[in-house]
Formats: C-alpha cells, sequence, structure tokens
C-alpha cells in the first residue's frame, strides 16, 4: 500500500520507519490511497473518482479543517518553456490540495490525475469553501473543468483569455521574441563542462 | 474712537468689506497653518520647512497660488450650475457667519436682536452646499459623502441649538453682544454654570465641520474624499478655506456663548475696545487647537455609532439641560 | 374606534414597504481606491449604508510567477520571489529556498539558519508594524501610522546593513545565505557576514519597537472610538476561516493556537521560547492585537538568536551550478501574513519544473464575499485592512 521514495531514512541504510509513515499509512487507509513521503511530505494518490469523497473523509473523519492550496501540475513530455523533463513520462495533469489540521499542525497532500486533453474533476468547494479560488485559478492557467462549481469564471485573466498559461505547451511570447537577457549571467549549462561540482563558496572562517 | 469713526456709514461698509475679503482668507490660512504644524508636532514631523524662508510660514499662500493655477475640472455627467455654485454657497455661509461675531464692545458687523439664532441658522448654509456637492458631482462617493452630511447635520444641529438655548435662557437676550454682557454682569462666563451645554456644544460644532471624530462626509478611507472627490482647483481652495474659517468662527461663537467672549475680567472698559478682538482670537484659537488635537487623535466614529450619539445621548442630556436651565432662572 | 388593529397594521405596513422600496446602488470599491492596499477590487450593491454580494476582483497585479519561474534557474528565483509579499520579502525566500535544501538533502549551518531566523523575525517586525500603521489610519486615525513607521524604518536600516536591500534583500542562497560583504575574489579573502555593531543595534531597535508597541497599546488599543469601530466587526469563526484556508494572525485570533514556526522545522525555532498569541472572538480588534502582541513574541526571538548566534561558516558547500535532484516537496512556513509555502516539483535540472506558490494573502481574502455579506460601508474598511493583506501576495 505504501511506496516510499526518495527518503533520508531509507538513505542511510538502516531499517528505522520515517517519523510520518504511521501517518501516512493511516491517512492513505482512510481515504483508500496510496502513501508517499517526500522529504517530510506526506502525499495521498487517490482515483480521480474519490477526489470529493477523500476530502470529505479528510475534513469530517480526520480533523484536516484547514484548506492551504489547490492546484495542478502538468506532465508533459514536450515543453515550449522552461525544462523538459529528463525522462518521458505518461502525460497527465496531476492535481494536488494540501489540507492541514489545526491542532497539531499536521498536513498532507491528496493527488490524483486525471486526463489531460480533457481534464475534468468534482468540485471540492461544497467540502472546503476555500477551493473556490483555487480551482479559479486551476481553471484558467490549465484549463481543469471542475464540476459542480459555482463560479467558475476567470480569476486573473481577462475575460476572453485564450489559453492556459500554465500549461507546458504555452508560450512566453516576450521570451521568444528577444532572448532573455538574462542568459549571458548564467555560469554554464548543465551538461557544460567544469561547471559542476565545484564549491563556490569556501569556508570564511576554516 | 474707533466706534465713532465707524458710525459714519460708507466708512463703516468699506472698512468691513475690506475686513471680509482679507480677514476669512487669512483666518483661514492661520488657522491651516496651525493644523499643518501642529499635526507635524504631534506625528514627530517637521511639517511645513521651506515655504517663506523661515518655519514654512508661507507654504499655505504658496498652496493657495497653487490651487488657483491648477485646472478647473468638471466632470462631464455633472449638474454643472450646481457644481459650480455648490463651493460658493459654503463659502457665503462662513462669511455670513462672521457677521454676528461680537469682536469688542460695539465692535460687531450687525448685532442683530436675534443674533445666535441667526448664526445656527446660517451656519447650516455650509451643509447645503456640501450637499450640492456631493449630489451634483456625478459620483457615487461624492454622493455618499453629501449624504452623510446631511444627515449629520440633521441630527447635530438640534443638540446645538438646545445648548445654545440654554445660554439664551440665562442671558434673557438672543443678541450676541447682549449674551456678552450678560456674562459680564453675571461675573462669571457662563461656562461655569453651562459645562453641559458647552461640551455639547463643541461635539455638535465638532459634527457639523465635519471634524474627525466626525469626519464621515469625507472619510478619505472609505469615500476617497467624500463629496470634495471631483473638485479641483480653486472650488476645491473655496472648501478648504471654508472649513478652516468655520472652525474658527464656530470657535468663536463657543467663545461667545460660553466663555465670555472678547471680555477679560481685569482689564479696563476702554482698553477692551482694543484688546476685544486679540481676547476673542486668542480664546478661539485655544478651541481650534482643541479640535486639531482631536482631529489628529481620534478614529473616526461609523455613522450609526455617529447616529445614536447625537439621538440617544446629547438631544436627551441638551433637553435635560434646557430644562434644568428654566428651572434654575425661575427659581432664582 | 372605526379602524380594527389589523387595518392599521396593514396600511402602515403598505405604506413602509412603498417608502423604503430604494433602487440598490452598485459600488465600485477600487482598482484606485484609497484603502484598497493596491489595486484589489470590490464590486459591492449598497442599500445606503449596507453593502451586500460584495465580489473581489482580482488579477491586477497578476506576474505570473509560477510561470516565470518554471524558465528561471533556482538562483534566480529568490529574486522574484521576494516580490510576492514586498511588506516582508525577505520572508518569502524562506520556504522556496527551504525547499530546495530539503531535496538536496542539504545541511544547513546553525550560523545561517540563524541569521536567516533574525531577518525573517525582523521581517515579521517591519510587516506586522506596517499593519499597526496602516490600519488605524483605515479607521481614520493618521497619528499612530508615524509612531510605527519610524520604528519600522529602524528595522528596515538594521536588515539593509545585513542584506544590502530594504525590501528585496535576495539575500539567501541555497546552502546558506550571501556573504554581506564582498564578492567574487574578495568573497575569499574578507567575509563578514553581520555588520559591526548589528548586535548591539539590534538590540536597541528590539527595544525600541518594544516602547512603540507599548505607545501603540495606549494609543489605539486604549481609544473608545476603535474598540466601537473594531469589536465585534467581521467575526471569522475558527472552523469557517480554516476551511477558507486563513491562516497565519486572522487565524489565530480566532482562537486557533497553531503556528508554524511551533510545528514545521524550516528554521531552528525550537531553540526559543515564545508564545503563540491567540484572540478569542475572531474580530477586528483581535487580529490588530494579535498582531500587536506578535511584535512582541518577535522582539524576544530575535534578542534571544541574538545572545545565542553560534559561529561558524555561512554556507554549505554546494555545487557552482544549483541542480536539485529529482524530487518534490511542499515546504510552508509561518509568514507575517500567514502560511506561504512552495510546492516545489523539481527533474534534476538547474531549474524547477514546476513550483506552485501557495501565497497567504491569496486565501485570506478569498473569505471577504463571506464576511463582508451585509455590512455597512465603513466597516468593509475596517474589516478588509484587519485582514493585512498585500496585492503582490494576493495575485503573485
Amino acid at each position: 500500500m505504501t511506496s516510499n521514495q526518495s527518503d533520508v531514512t531509507e538513505q542511510t541504510g538502516t531499517a528505522t520507519v520515517h517519523p510520518l509513515q504511521e501517518f501516512a499509512d493511516g491517512v492513505a487507509a482512510a481515504v483508500g490511497g496510496v502513501a508517499e513521503i517526500h522529504f517530510g511530505t506526506v502525499k495521498v494518490r487517490v482515483p480521480a473518482e474519490w477526489w470529493v469523497e477523500t476530502h470529505r473523509i479528510a475534513k469530517e473523519e480526520l480533523g484536516f479543517v484547514f484548506f492551504s492550496f489547490l492546484s495542478a501540475i502538468e506532465w508533459a513530455n514536450d515543453v515550449a518553456v522552461g525544462f523538459p523533463l529528463s525522462e518521458p513520462v505518461e502525460e497527465r495533469i496531476e492535481v494536488i490540495s494540501t489540507v492541514g489540521d489545526l491542532a497539531e499542525g499536521r498536513r498532507v497532500t491528496f493527488s490524483t490525475d486525471i486526463d489531460r486533453e480533457n481534464p475534468t474533476i468534482a468540485s471540492i468547494v461544497g467540502v472546503y469553501a476555500g477551493a473556490n479560488w483555487h480551482e479559479r485559478e486551476a481553471h484558467e492557467m490549465f484549463g481543469i473543468t471542475f464540476e459542480g462549481h459555482p463560479n467558475l469564471i476567470n480569476l486573473y485573466l481577462p475575460t476572453g483569455f485564450v489559453g492556459h498559461p500554465l500549461r507546458k505547451s504555452f508560450p512566453l511570447l516576450s521570451r521568444e521574441v528577444k532572448p532573455w537577457p538574462g542568459d549571458v549571467d548564467v555560469e554554464g549549462m548543465p551538461g557544460d563542462s567544469g561547471a559542476a561540482d565545484e564549491p563556490s563558496t569556501e569556508n570564511p572562517e576554516a | 474712537m474707533i466706534a465713532d469713526l465707524l458710525s459714519n456709514f460708507w466708512v463703516a461698509l468699506v472698512a468691513k468689506l475690506l475686513l471680509v475679503a482679507l480677514a476669512i482668507p487669512l483666518i483661514g490660512m492661520v488657522v491651516g497653518f496651525g493644523e499643518m504644524k501642529l499635526s507635524a508636532k504631534m506625528q514627530a514631523r517637521v511639517g511645513p520647512y521651506f515655504a517663506g524662508g523661515r518655519w514654512g510660514w508661507a507654504q499655505l499662500l504658496a498652496d493657495g497660488i497653487k490651487f488657483f493655477q491648477k485646472e478647473d475640472l468638471i466632470p462631464r455627467d455633472a449638474d454643472k450650475p450646481v457644481f459650480k455654485f455648490a463651493p460658493v454657497v459654503v463659502m457665503m455661509g462662513t462669511v455670513a457667519l462672521f457677521v454676528v461675531i461680537p469682536w469688542g464692545p460695539g465692535l460687531i458687523f450687525r448685532d442683530l436682536s436675534v443674533g445666535i439664532f441667526y448664526a445656527l441658522a446660517i451656519s447650516s448654509l455650509t451643509t447645503v452646499g456640501v450637499l450640492m456637492a456631493g449630489w451634483s458631482s456625478a459620483n457615487k462617493y461624492s454622493l455618499i459623502g453629501g449624504l452623510r452630511a446631511a444627515g449629520q447635520m440633521i441630527a447635530y444641529e438640534l443638540p446645538l441649538v438646545f445648548s445654545a438655548l440654554a445660554v439664551v435662557i440665562m442671558a434673557g437676550t438672543m443678541s450676541m453682544q447682549g449674551i456678552v454682557e450678560a456674562q459680564i454682569e453675571a461675573g462669571y462666563p457662563f461656562v461655569i454654570l453651562q459645562i453641559v451645554g458647552f461640551v455639547i456644544f463643541v461635539i455638535a460644532s465638532l459634527a457639523e465641520l465635519s471634524r474627525i471624530p466626525f469626519d464621515l462626509p469625507i472619510a478619505e478611507s472609505e469615500l476617497v474624499m467624500g463629496y470634495l472627490t471631483e473638485y479641483s482647483g480653486f472650488r476645491f481652495l473655496f472648501f478648504f478655506l471654508a472649513e478652516f474659517a468655520n472652525m474658527f468662527s464656530m470657535s468663536a461663537i463657543a467663545v461667545t456663548l460660553f466663555l465670555g467672549g472678547w471680555y477679560l475680567p481685569g482689564i479696563p472698559a476702554d482698553a477692551l475696545e482694543y484688546l476685544g478682538p486679540v481676547i476673542l482670537v486668542v480664546k478661539s484659537l485655544i478651541l481650534v487647537f482643541a479640535m486639531i488635537w482631536f482631529r489628529w487623535a481620534f478614529p473616526r466614529v461609523r455613522q450609526d455609532q455617529l447616529q445614536s450619539l447625537a439621538w440617544k445621548w446629547l438631544i436627551p442630556i441638551s433637553l435635560a439641560n434646557v430644562i434644568l436651565t428654566g428651572v434654575f432662572k425661575v427659581v432664582l | 374606534m372605526t379602524i380594527d388593529s389589523d387595518t392599521i397594521r396593514h396600511l402602515s405596513e403598505v405604506s413602509v414597504s412603498v417608502e423604503l422600496e430604494t433602487e440598490d446602488m452598485t459600488l465600485n470599491i477600487g482598482p484606485q481606491h484609497p484603502s484598497t492596499h493596491g489595486v484589489l477590487r470590490l464590486v459591492a450593491r449598497v442599500d445606503g449604508e449596507r453593502a451586500f454580494d460584495v465580489q473581489p476582483v482580482i488579477g491586477y497585479m497578476h506576474r505570473g510567477y509560477e510561470k516565470l519561474a518554471e524558465v528561471r534557474t533556482y538562483a534566480q528565483i529568490t529574486t522574484i520571489v521576494n516580490r510576492i509579499d514586498w511588506v516582508s520579502g525577505y520572508a518569502n525566500e524562506i520556504p522556496f529556498i527551504v525547499a530546495c535544501e530539503k531535496i538536496m538533502e542539504l545541511e544547513v549551518p546553525p550560523r545561517a539558519q540563524y541569521i536567516r531566523l533574525i531577518l525573517t523575525e525582523m521581517a515579521r517586525i517591519a510587516s506586522h508594524l506596517v499593519f499597526m500603521a496602516s490600519y488605524p489610519l483605515e479607521l481614520g486615525a493618521a497619528s499612530p501610522l508615524f509612531f510605527a513607521l519610524r520604528e519600522r524604518e529602524r528595522v528596515l536600516d538594521l536588515m539593509e546593513s545585513v542584506t544590502g536591500g530594504r525590501f528585496h534583500p535576495n539575500f539567501n542562497r541555497v546552502g546558506g545565505v550571501k556573504p554581506a560583504y564582498g564578492s567574487g575574489s574578495q568573497t575569499r579573502k574578507i567575509v563578514q557576514d553581520l555588520p559591526a555593531g548589528f548586535y548591539r543595534d539590534a538590540r536597541a531597535a528590539m527595544d525600541r519597537v518594544l516602547e512603540v508597541c507599548d505607545e501603540l497599546e495606549n494609543l489605539v488599543g486604549g481609544n473608545e472610538i476603535i474598540h466601537a469601530r473594531t469589536k465585534g466587526i467581521g467575526v471569522i469563526p475558527a472552523e469557517v476561516g480554516a476551511s477558507f484556508g486563513l491562516s497565519g494572525p486572522n487565524l489565530r485570533a480566532s482562537g486557533v493556537d497553531l503556528d508554524l514556526r511551533k510545528v514545521e522545522d524550516y528554521l531552528p525555532y525550537g531553540d526559543f521560547e515564545f508564545d503563540v498569541v491567540t484572540g478569542t472572538n475572531g474580530d477586528c480588534y483581535d487580529r490588530w492585537w494579535v498582531r500587536l502582541n506578535e511584535i512582541r513574541e518577535s522582539t524576544r526571538i530575535v534578542k534571544q538568536a541574538i545572545d545565542g548566534i553560534p559561529s561558524g561558516p555561512i554556507q554549505a558547500k554546494v555545487p557552482k551550478v544549483i541542480k536539485v535532484p529529482k524530487g518534490e516537496t511542499y515546504v510552508r512556513a509561518e509568514n507575517p501574513k500567514g502560511e506561504m509555502g512552495y510546492y516545489l516539483v523539481s527533474d534534476g535540472n538547474n531549474g524547477p519544473y514546476r513550483v506552485k506558490i501557495r501565497s497567504a494573502s491569496f486565501s485570506n481574502i478569498s473569505i471577504l464575499p463571506w464576511v463582508l455579506e451585509g455590512v455597512l460601508l465603513p466597516d468593509i474598511i475596517a474589516i478588509m485592512g484587519s485582514l493585512d493583506f498585500v496585492l503582490g501576495d494576493v495575485d503573485r
């Protein structure tokens, strides 16, 4: 049920359990998802159709009443701007939301994968009122349709704006017209010879 | 001596006209400058510093010249005649109020037998001008500001009148000079017996003047600039000067009603002819100082709090004060 | 009596309803308005002085930092993240840098952590003092502005002496902080992490800040009109606030005893003694009061940190080109405005694959339609001001 990626305790080689493991497993069992621990962040993957139910359980049964944020990550192999992925992934949009509790300050990130071409997911505004603006933002930035959202209109962008700016296929036009002046300052790009592994700052008092 | 000279109608007319044309802007400027400097002192600032070479004394003069140079903007949708006339109405109310302020024995523009009645009535003219400005600006903030001013005037006119009424009962006259003479005759300023009335009068006149804590018609954090939002240039200057001149004239009326006006015990009667205006101005400026002090120390009340203060507290208290004064007058 | 009481009531009801049927006015507050802290716009339906259906319109300052972060290297991103909430620019850098360091599994030298902590708390003091200055102004009292800003200037001077910037320090580096003096080859010769006299000046500044807190408590907290304007106004129950994502002092004013400094490990707050300030009623006054006392707690932390600051390096050994390995994490921090966090997704490049910026003010003002329903016009300003938002933090 649990996969523990890239964790500090694993790398030490000992069999100690990560302090968050028990908590992560508990949440995953309650909502029926898969728990992962990413550097202190508990992430529980759930299927898209359980999205609303997951949040309802989290709020009402697990006590995660604090709504932190909702957003999305687009996993795409072709990128118009920015750094491409090192190895091909399954193209999808990952919707993430983070909720927390107020007593102990624990938090958990829920994640689900939805289709990239026609992204649709149920809205959680009914559970967390604060998701309203976050979903509107994700709607205009990624083109995700949140079913059941009371007022799914653009939040930042002007009405009638074409495109979804945070999609990896959305170019930064000014960058295409004119190369970024900051490029000249970059001290060697990845893969350049001799750039890596040279300590930049020595211990001043050593 | 001065009174003899002024008995010539034409001399008196010219003197009065000159006085009005010079005194009101001058008073407005002095009070305005005082406000600038005092607020700076209260806020650990320097305030105007460079204009005029020393202490920034010419700051308001420079401001005035600046206002005259500015473009006279009138919003396209404004009710133009009303918009243009509103500052004049406000200024008229201010000027007309100076008519009945007694500056010294015999030194009064016109000692009306209904002096205080006239003063209270004419001071409301300012509010009419404010309402005109708010209505004609074709701006929702201006409109709300104008309506607030109207509501405020209706609420605070009553305690103002009632507290003045108690003084009238004590003096037995409505003439402004008569009220001062009554206080001389009684041997004490009326504030001693009318302390409640005095406090109510000051609070109500603060509201009439739309000064903090009752500056809801302007309320720059809510209504941008209230009824003044669309005004610029010399029309704004009119409002600006009228505000400061009104502060002075309302204080002068309060001084006349409660603090013995131009009279100060121990000063010989013939010297009062010259010193009277000085005494009145000094006393008034003390009240003006208090108003400026309030302005920079208090926040602003809310509209409903302002109304409930007037209707639930000030009016009943001032009514009771009138009744008590009447009983006191009859019994003694 | 020829008219029975029913008829009288009926007549009076008719006359009242005819008299009071007035047209509602749509009032557009902002984007250019003295009290919207920049370019927030509220569209309200007002009936006299009462406002209904208040809808905030944001986005006038949207700069697309999440997209910009995707085309920049890690070192370049700190320059844009400290422009998110410019009132406490320094504090914005911390969660992002910590997120990078977590994925890189980098051990930051304690001295660097202490310097970060001192400056973060100073940013908090500066930010809260701006609130102390602007909030009474929104209620009509102009003078506290000058008292609060005067002390803020001292704190900003200190921050400037360390970082070289008053608002946008860009002082954090992955693995530590920037050496304050010298650059390039000079760094190796003379490295001075904190300027001379910093401890003394900081202590003196903290004392002055404490004094001005007392002054403000007398001047503002002791004012009857302030009480009338703020007590019982804009009450936000804790559960409602939490479900809207309200955080930081705004949520603590509702009685929630949660401070991310106590529960998260982004800076060594565990070494210090300080109290979490909570209110009880969740109204405007409590939000003001919580911030005032948070300034006091922050001065406590700064004083303790100055006393206990360890010596040692201020920069861990890092490669010349920062590459964050493949991984993702969410790091949140207790910023002056509330919970500020970055969901960092890295793919081993020298720039991130995706950065989700969770800013406090964005969630804090998303509660406005709920809390402003049916309030009076002056209370809109009082409530809005008490939430202490910065438009850069809302729009990002």
